[in-house]
């Protein structure tokens, strides 16, 4: 069972995912130098009006099984001890301790 | 060697943009268009948690073969083992004056 803070990423990842389109139009006018100053504004007061959750920094990569937000190995999605321990159970292909 | 006239690079640059099918900007104006080319993210953000299979969702998909939920079995009965004790979650509030935060020591 995922920890709530798993949950609100999921709840995050899944708002960014369904305003995307509509953020990336707003953004694409906010940003346009070459349209009047006005319509500029009026997209980026648009953008304003999204909630937390549909921004894409709000999304942080978490341990995939453990939830935890720190020290994680982006290239496993697991934090830095799963990772160890995962290593030492040859559940990740290629990964082997270190000795010479 | 002679010096190429600013309008002649001018109109190489506009030319180069003809055949390779990019925008002609000589000013470097920004047009929001990185916005548009940028490949949308949100469809690889939801992947990124393997999908578990929980009891619930199981039940869910299975129709009408069901197995027993039994942690929030457990759960429920706890709560309500709780409640026979008097240590039940307070009830709500129904106004500001009955709200514990007001009573609270800062």
């Amino acid at each position: 069972m995922p920890n709530v803070r798993v949950l609100r990423d999921l709840k995050a990842r899944h708002g960014v995912n369904a305003n995307e389109i509509l953020r990336r139009a707003y953004l694409y006018v906010a940003r346009n130098q070459t349209l009047p100053p006005q319509v500029r504004f009026q997209a980026q007061l648009q953008l304003n009006t999204f909630g937390r959750y549909t921004r894409p920094t709000t999304v942080k990569n978490r341990c995939t099984e453990t939830g935890k937000g720190r020290g994680i190995i982006s290239e496993f999605g697991l934090s830095r001890y799963q990772f160890r321990l995962k290593a030492l159970a040859n559940e990740l292909p290629g990964v082997r301790k270190a000795s010479w | 060697m002679a010096a190429v006239a600013p309008s002649r690079l001018a109109a190489l640059s506009r030319l180069r943009c003809e055949i390779f099918q990019t925008a002609y900007n000589p000013t470097s104006v920004r047009t929001g268009a990185k916005y548009l080319r940028a490949r949308l993210r949100g469809p690889s953000m939801i992947n990124y948690y393997p999908e578990q299979l929980t009891v619930p969702r199981f039940n869910h998909m299975a129709g009408n073969f069901k197995i027993q939920h039994w942690d929030e079995y457990q759960r429920l009965a706890d709560v309500e083992e709780k409640k026979r004790r008097g240590k039940g979650v307070p009830k709500k509030a129904k106004s500001p004056a009955e709200s514990r935060r007001q009573s609270r020591k800062r």
